[in-house]
Formats: structure tokens, C-alpha cells, sequence
């Protein structure tokens, strides 16, 4: 069982748009699968296989479009986990990362570090994730792995040492020369799967010499054994393999591989690497949340004897219904057995279980701990926790981002309609941040997510997958209130005329929170309102919570004290004090002066320096404050903070500012204060929109 | 304490004292001494100072990453609202940080052409009005003393005040008869303000070499502390 836990992969590639990341898995699902059907072939009648053409190939169904592939490379089962390439998806990235173990980043040769290399790699080190570079794209003019791997050094921050050395560059890449084994490994065949290994040539010697050094250097920082060894000159290939994993594995080193996946080069090197060097499930250690122990951490063990924890990290619609991908933490998940959906308190009963490869799905009993398979007809959302009926555990925070933009939807016909509610149920259940609501109001369906982008695809994505046709209307920033300032409130609910009366009093303060959207403290002495009372008290301040009345925004940043109050033995109930703090709410709310706040965005533009002035331009023209510039020769990036409500349209004004040579990247970075004269404005239009609606 | 009171009493008041009032606009500071005696800490003190003066301030470096810089930043803001019990100081903080941009080169050898073309865009093109460009880690050595006449001219249209540090060689202490060290005697004339950095038993002493038009050996009764690298007072 560890053995085969051992040897197991899971693996993610991460990339910038149009470093490779597409060519690179369909190589690593071709060689894969190749190597795989070859000794099948030869199995069944002692012939050595034929190779058919890659097109063919594709057309027998080798897709990506999985959330997880599980492919085999020299008997370790790997499963290659689909990183969505966009930082807009955040909690889609995220949760895709939670499930990686190790990752390949993919770099281009000439490019190097690019801005979204920059923001997958900020996403990596956050979830720890153990990780090799290859540096792809080597037969491109222009191209430069060493100049690459000083990139990583500089902008990543990363230990990146060369773990091979290019043979040749440009039109004159043939192969790589192995700094562990010290030999030259070229890729002969139609589709580059004979491996043939060689001596170095001898142009190339001594920079082999100086980069293994180097190499050596490097990994034996993590083992005195190596050090000891290599000193002597003795180090053994097993030795060095020994302390690059464990480098690897405690994010203390980042080998560098090169090639070009498109020409066939360097792919199975890089498996290589990702057997010897990335970790099995049983070199990490996962975090779950004790839901019985206020949110203690819990770690999981990978072991199939233990009881069940799963977290299902992605949904898709397959040809048979609803597909859930999940990765086991701990124990297995067994077809018949029953599990346990954290939130949504349920049980269910595991149906039918499958596995996914490059092109087919397999149907299993079972899978053990550190596997990623997918479960058939289970109703969930993507996030959700799966535990052995006597677990109380979630792998993820219920925390979830709140939403930062919204959009009018309207379908063009009533066909449309029911298509787009269709697609919209869907899209909620995949991605917590996206939501939808009908506007009482307008009676419009709105639809949030985290960026005007985010939005953009789930449109695109109706009308693709769902033949929805849908009208947009402006997107909207999601603005928030806060207050300013302390102020005392002393408010006493009473209707006592006629039938059951309502009494409840509450006192206290509400002030300004920094730390935490809301707080609620209670420091109710001598039982004045009674204990079961003050949930209560909390709801109503919660439900003002929902609405200011500044710009008719949702309220943050509030710290709410209750500290004296009144209670009537007959007329006091749940609902008169849940009133009476609504209602003390909203009678100091103008006294503690709100404010209304704004998304601000992390904006990172990169671009050619010679654009460097239209960019600092447009990005002041937005409000936006240029926090840092960095150039690289050639290249810029400047990093902002821009407000959301500036960055409408932005990807057209960079574009044409810059002939399309700039691009870039946002996420959410905070709430800001909104400018006076446009929090005027906003009061306007809310204080308008009041009026009527009233009418 | 509040704001004001920490700007008065900011040992740089002591070091404004002993120049005339300040560098001044149009004009060039140096703090010159030997690789890691301080000489980030002492530029990152004196655009922090300007920072809560409410001035815009560029700093222009020539490492591999930005964080590394803004970093220095959030440890002496941290370092000087410690020490004074700065009052609201998370506040202030975010406000000092508009006024801030880190501007940073890494590639190897960048032209007059192309630090004076930047910061002008992030300047003109991108409205940011600074009143100080501190520059760090600038090669004095190789560097031409066209550029600091460029920047000179610059700062001068603009009406800011430009402040830099200078690396001196360890195994080149040579001084002229102004008690300028080698690698800074070409760009005498263009340097207003010239403070070296030296050590002094425990502790790294700040001197005042050149004052606008004068040349002295003056000890500014400041120096630097080297646990919290803030310029303190001290004899």
C-alpha cells in the first residue's frame, strides 16, 4: 500500500498564456499513454508496436479537458491536475493548488519570467507547493534557459539551479545534457520517444563541469552525506537524486529543465524529474479544520485504514451527469460505503467511482488515501468536504470571498431564459464566487464574481456550453460602508398595545473594526438581557448589517458591544430584541459617520519599456497609485493599486495604448476609501433611487 | 505622539541644522561609506522623514526585486513609530505609502538615457509629483558625471531635491584636499551635500565633508543606531 502511495503523483502545471502549458501536458499524456499501449501490444502478441501519427492519436480522444488525468510514467501513477491559467478564477486556482503536491512551471525560453508567472508562483509559495521549472520554447529565436533560470533567482525569489544544460539553442536545440548522470540524452523517432543517451560533447564539457558543481553546491546545502561526498568527489548519482528531492520537497530548491515540448524535446526528462524529485502524498502534510474543536488544525494521514476525509475540488457536467472530482486525504473512498457532506450535514452513498485518463474513464471499487478520482450523481458544490460519518472535519475555511463586481443579465428569448437558469445553477454550484440573485427592484437577474473578466467568461460560457444568449448590462462595483467613528446607542423596542406585546432593550456602542468585517462582543452583566436573548441581539445587528443606508451598500468593519439593556417577563422574545438591535443600529448609524468603500485592485502591468510613460499615464488616469516599477532591459513591470470601478474597459485602453505589446494582471487587494465626490455621488444615486421606489 | 510633533523632533532636523536648511532643490545629497555600513537605512530614513512631511518621494534602486525595498520601509516606519508612540500610525502609514514609488532597475548597466526617460515618464506621464528621488546602490565608479548633471537639471525644472548613496572601495581610502573619497573627486562639482558614514567604536558616526559651497570636517553629532538602523543623536 505506502509503495504504491509512494510512488504516487499529483501534479500540477503552471504557466503564463502561451508558455506551453497545453503542448506540455498533451506531450506528457502522448508519451504516457504511448509507452503504456506499447507494452500492452506487446503483451497480447509479441510484436513491437506501431506508431500512428499524432494527429490520429488526438482524434482517439487524448484530451485536457479533465479536471484531473491520470496518466502512468515508469509504473508511478500521476495524476495531472488542470490549473485554470487566470488569476480572476482565484478560488478555482486555489482550490486546485490545495490538491497539488508538486507542480512544473513552465517558463518561456525567450519571455522568462512573465507577470502571471510572477502571480502563479506568489500562488504556489502560498499553498507550499514543491515545484520544478522547465524552461520550454528552447528552439525559439532568441532563446536563453540560463538567462531564464537567474530570472527565477531574482524575480521568484527561487533556489533555481540548472538540472540540465541545452544542446544547442534556437534552430540548433537537440537535446539536453543530464547534470546528474553527466550524460547528453537526445530524442530520436518520429515523435522524439527514443531516448538515446550519448556522451557530452566536448564543446560542452566544461560548462557541465561548472553547472554539475554548481548543481552539487546546491543540493548538498540539504545533506551533509552529499557534502561529504562530493568534497571526496565520490558523490553517487543515488546520493545526489537523495538530497535534490529533499530540497525539492521542503521548497528549499527549484532544478531547472529545459526543452521544447513542441519539438519533442525534453518532455520524458521532465517526468523523470517529476517521479525522482516532486513528492508522494506522504511527504506532505495536510491541514484540515476540527469543526468539533472550534476550527482547530487537524492534520490528515495518509492512510487507507483511517476514516474517510475528502474534499471535492471540482465539478464538471460529463456526458452522464455530474461528475465530482475529489482528492482523498485520508482512509479511502469506497463505492456502497457512506459519506458525509460537511456542510450541507447529509449523508450520501458513494455510486459510482471512476477514474480519468488520457482517453477513457475507468470505472473503480475503490481508491486509497492521496488518490484523486471522481465520484458520479453526488449533489454538491465544489468545495465541499466529504468525511466518514463520525468525522467532523472541513479541508477548506467556510470563509469564502465576497463578490466584487455585479452584472446585469437579461436573456434574448424565452428559450434563452430557461437555458440561462439552467447554466447559472450550474455555475453557482462550481464556484462559490460567483453568485446570482433576482433584483427586487429592476427584477433583473444580477450575476457577481471577482472581476469583470470572471464575469465575461461565465457569459461566454452560457452561451458556448449552454446556447444561452444573454444581454449585458454595466458591470457594477461592489462598494461597502463602513463608519468612522464610535457612537453609543440606547434604544428600547416596544409595542405592548393588543395582543402579545414586544419588549427588549439594548445598549452599548458600535465602533470601527479593523480587523474583521464583523464582531459582535457581549458584555451583558447581571443577566440584564437574558443569556438566551443575546444570539438575538447579535442576528439584528447582523441583519442591519446587510444594507446600509449611506449608499445602500452592505455594511463592514463593524464592532458592535451590547453592554446594558432591559427584558420584560412576559413581552421579550427572540424577536423583539432581534428588532430593538436593528433598530438601535440604524438610529446611530448616521452619529458614527459612515463612509462608503471601493475594491481596490492589485494591478501588475508588464510591457515593453518604451511604453512606460502611456502606462504610468493610464494608470493614473484610473486613480490608480503606482506602488513600484521594475525594469528589465526591454521589459517593464509596474505594480498599482487601482479601484475597480476604474478598471472598466482596461484590457482595450492598454491594448490600443500600447499596440497590444502590454498586458496584465489583477486581483483583489482591499476595501479602500472612496473619494468624497464620488461617495457624493453614489449617496445621490442611492438617496434617488430611494425616492422613487418609494413612490 | 502625533505627526507633527515627530517631524520636529527627527534628528534629520539636527542634520538640516548643519546644511543651510537642507540639500535643496535643483541639488544633490550623497551619504558615501563602505559596502553594509548602513547607507540604505540612512537614504530610507531620510525619504521616510520627507514622507511624513506629506512629500512624494522616488526611490530608485538597482537590486533584483522591489519587496526587498519595501521592506526597508516597513521596518523603519516600524523602527520610528516604536520609538515615538506614533499615534494612529497604521493610518499614517497607508497615507505615507501613496506618496511613495519604488522604481527599480535590474538589469545590469542601465543608461543615463534610460533611468532619466523613466523617471521622467512616471513623473510627467504618470503625474506623480515628487519632491525627493533618494537613489540607491548607484555605481559611482562607472558612473558618468553627465548623469548626475542630467539628473541635476531634472531635479532642478522640477523642483526636487535628488539624494543618493555611494559605495567606497574598502582598499581605497584615498581623500583629496577636500577630504573627498576617490571614487566621488569627478563629481565633486555636482555634489551640494556630501555625508560620510564610518564606524566609531560600536557605533557608525555621520560627518558632514561638503556643505553647498564649503568644505568642512564636521562632526553632525548623529550617528547610527545599529540595532534599529535609525539616525539617532549622539556625540
Amino acid at each position: 500500500m505506502s509503495d504504491k502511495l509512494a510512488k504516487m503523483r499529483n501534479i500540477g502545471i503552471s504557466a503564463h498564456i502561451d508558455s506551453g502549458k497545453t503542448t506540455l501536458t498533451e506531450r506528457i499524456l502522448f508519451y504516457s499513454d504511448k509507452i503504456h499501449a506499447i507494452h500492452e501490444v506487446r503483451g497480447k502478441d509479441g510484436v513491437g508496436a506501431t506508431m500512428d501519427s499524432m494527429e490520429l492519436e488526438r482524434e482517439r480522444g487524448i484530451t485536457i479537458q479533465s479536471a484531473a488525468t491520470n496518466v502512468e510514467w515508469k509504473g508511478y501513477p500521476i495524476n495531472i491536475i488542470d490549473t485554470p491559467g487566470h488569476v480572476d478564477f482565484t478560488i478555482e486556482v486555489e482550490r486546485a493548488l490545495r490538491v497539488l503536491d508538486g507542480a512544473i512551471l513552465i517558463l518561456d525560453s525567450v519571455a522568462g519570467v512573465q507577470s502571471q508567472s510572477i502571480t502563479v508562483d506568489r500562488q504556489l509559495k502560498r499553498y507550499e507547493v514543491p515545484r520544478l521549472a522547465f524552461v520550454n520554447k528552447c528552439d525559439r529565436a532568441g532563446a536563453d534557459p540560463l538567462k531564464v533560470r537567474q530570472q527565477l533567482e531574482d524575480k521568484l525569489g527561487l533556489n533555481a539551479v540548472m538540472a540540465q544544460l541545452p544542446i544547442g539553442l534556437e534552430d540548433k536545440h537537440v537535446g539536453m545534457v543530464d547534470l546528474v548522470t553527466m550524460k547528453a540524452n537526445y530524442f530520436e523517432g518520429d515523435f522524439g520517444e527514443i531516448i538515446r543517451e550519448d556522451e557530452i560533447p566536448a564543446d560542452l564539457k566544461d560548462q557541465a563541469e561548472e553547472y554539475r558543481e554548481k548543481l552539487l553546491d546546491a543540493a548538498s546545502m540539504f545533506d551533509e552525506e552529499l557534502m561529504e561526498a562530493a568534497l571526496e568527489g565520490t558523490a553517487t548519482i543515488e546520493q545526489i537524486d537523495n538530497a535534490i528531492r529533499q530540497a525539492v520537497i521542503a521548497n528549499e530548491l527549484c532544478p531547472v529543465y529545459v526543452g521544447s515540448a513542441y519539438k519533442n524535446k525534453g518532455v520524458q526528462t521532465v517526468l523523470n524529474a517529476v517521479v525522482k524529485y516532486l513528492p508522494s502524498p506522504l511527504d506532505i502534510t495536510n491541514k484540515a479544520l476540527d469543526l468539533n474543536n472550534n476550527e482547530e488544525e487537524f492534520i490528515t494521514i495518509s492512510d487507507d485504514e483511517k476514516p474517510s476525509i475528502a474534499l471535492a475540488f471540482k465539478l464538471e457536467d460529463g456526458q452522464y451527469g455530474q461528475l465530482t472530482y475529489i482528492r482523498i486525504y485520508q482512509g479511502m473512498a469506497k463505492k456502497g460505503t457512506e459519506l458525509f457532506n460537511v456542510r450541507t450535514r447529509k449523508k450520501f452513498k458513494v455510486g459510482r467511482l471512476v477514474r480519468m485518463h488520457a482517453n477513457h474513464m475507468e470505472d473503480i471499487n475503490e481508491a486509497g488515501s492521496g488518490d484523486i478520482v471522481a465520484l458520479f450523481g453526488i449533489d454538491c458544490a465544489s468545495g465541499d468536504t466529504f468525511c466518514s460519518p463520525e468525522m467532523n472535519v472541513s479541508m477548506t475555511s467556510m470563509f469564502i470571498p465576497q463578490p466584487v463586481i455585479s452584472l446585469s443579465i437579461k436573456p434574448k428569448d424565452k428559450a434563452a431564459a430557461d437555458r440561462m437558469g439552467k447554466a447559472i445553477g450550474r455555475f453557482v454550484k462550481e464556484d462559490p464566487t460567483f453568485r446570482s440573485y433576482v433584483d427586487e427592484e429592476s427584477n433583473e437577474t444580477i450575476i457577481q464574481g471577482m472581476g469583470e473578466l470572471h464575469l465575461d467568461v461565465y457569459v461566454e460560457r452560457m452561451k458556448r456550453e449552454y446556447k444561452a444568449e444573454v444581454e449585458t448590462g454595466r458591470p457594477e462595483v461592489a462598494y461597502r460602508e463602513a463608519i468612522s467613528q464610535r457612537a453609543e446607542y440606547d434604544y428600547t423596542h416596544k409595542k405592548q398595545t393588543g395582543g402579545s406585546g414586544q419588549f427588549g432593550r439594548v445598549a452599548g456602542y458600535i465602533e470601527p473594526n479593523e480587523e474583521e468585517n464583523y464582531e459582535f462582543i457581549n458584555q451583558i452583566k447581571g443577566g440584564v438581557i437574558p443569556q438566551e436573548y443575546i444570539p438575538s441581539v447579535d442576528k439584528g445587528f447582523r441583519s442591519a448589517l446587510d444594507r446600509g443606508t449611506y449608499i445602500g451598500y452592505p455594511i463592514i468593519n463593524v464592532r458592535a458591544v451590547v453592554n446594558d439593556g432591559a427584558t420584560h417577563p412576559v413581552d421579550s422574545s427572540d424577536q423583539a430584541f432581534q428588532t430593538a438591535a436593528l433598530a438601535a443600529f440604524r438610529s446611530v448609524y448616521e452619529k458614527a459617520k459612515p463612509i462608503a468603500l471601493e475594491p481596490i485592485m492589485k494591478v501588475v502591468v508588464e510591457g515593453p519599456t518604451e511604453y512606460q510613460g502611456n502606462i504610468f499615464g493610464v494608470l493614473n488616469q484610473r486613480r490608480g497609485l503606482i506602488v513600484a516599477s521594475n525594469e528589465d532591459g526591454l521589459f517593464s513591470i509596474v505594480e498599482a493599486e487601482v479601484p475597480l470601478a476604474e478598471m472598466f474597459g482596461f484590457s482595450t485602453v492598454l491594448r490600443s495604448l500600447t499596440q497590444g505589446k502590454a498586458e496584465y494582471s489583477m486581483e483583489f487587494a482591499k476595501y479602500g476609501k472612496v473619494p468624497q465626490s464620488i461617495a457624493e455621488e453614489l449617496r445621490q444615486k442611492y438617496l434617488k433611487a430611494k425616492q422613487e421606489g418609494n413612490k | 505622539m502625533v505627526r507633527e510633533e515627530l517631524i520636529k523632533r527627527s534628528p534629520l532636523r539636527l542634520l538640516e541644522q548643519s546644511i543651510h536648511g537642507g540639500v535643496g532643490a535643483g541639488n544633490v545629497g550623497v551619504i558615501a561609506a563602505r559596502k553594509g555600513t548602513g547607507k540604505t537605512a540612512c537614504l530610507v530614513h531620510i525619504a521616510t522623514d520627507q514622507l511624513f512631511q506629506q512629500k512624494h518621494v522616488v526611490h530608485v534602486s538597482f537590486s533584483g526585486r522591489t519587496d526587498h525595498i519595501i521592506s526597508w520601509y516597513e521596518d523603519i516606519f516600524g523602527e520610528i513609530a516604536k520609538k515615538r508612540h506614533l499615534e494612529n500610525a497604521m493610518d499614517i502609514h497607508d497615507e505615507l505609502i501613496k506618496n511613495r514609488v519604488v522604481m527599480n532597475f535590474s538589469q545590469e548597466g542601465v543608461t543615463r538615457e534610460q533611468l532619466l526617460r523613466s523617471i521622467r515618464a512616471l513623473v510627467e506621464d504618470g503625474n506623480f509629483r515628487a519632491d525627493v528621488i533618494v537613489i540607491d546602490g548607484y555605481d559611482f565608479e562607472k558612473g558618468e558625471v553627465e548623469t548626475l548633471s542630467a539628473l541635476r537639471e531634472f531635479a532642478a525644472e522640477h523642483q526636487l531635491t535628488v539624494w543618493f548613496t555611494a559605495s567606497i572601495h574598502r582598499d581605497d581610502p584615498t581623500l583629496n584636499e577636500h577630504g573627498i573619497p576617490a571614487s566621488l573627486q569627478r563629481f565633486e562639482d555636482q555634489i551640494t551635500v556630501l555625508i560620510t558614514l564610518a564606524p566609531e567604536g560600536d557605533h557608525l558616526k555621520l560627518r558632514l565633508v561638503k556643505d553647498h559651497e564649503e568644505y568642512r570636517e564636521e562632526d553632525l553629532h548623529l550617528q547610527l543606531d545599529p540595532k534599529t538602523l535609525l539616525i539617532k543623536e549622539g556625540q
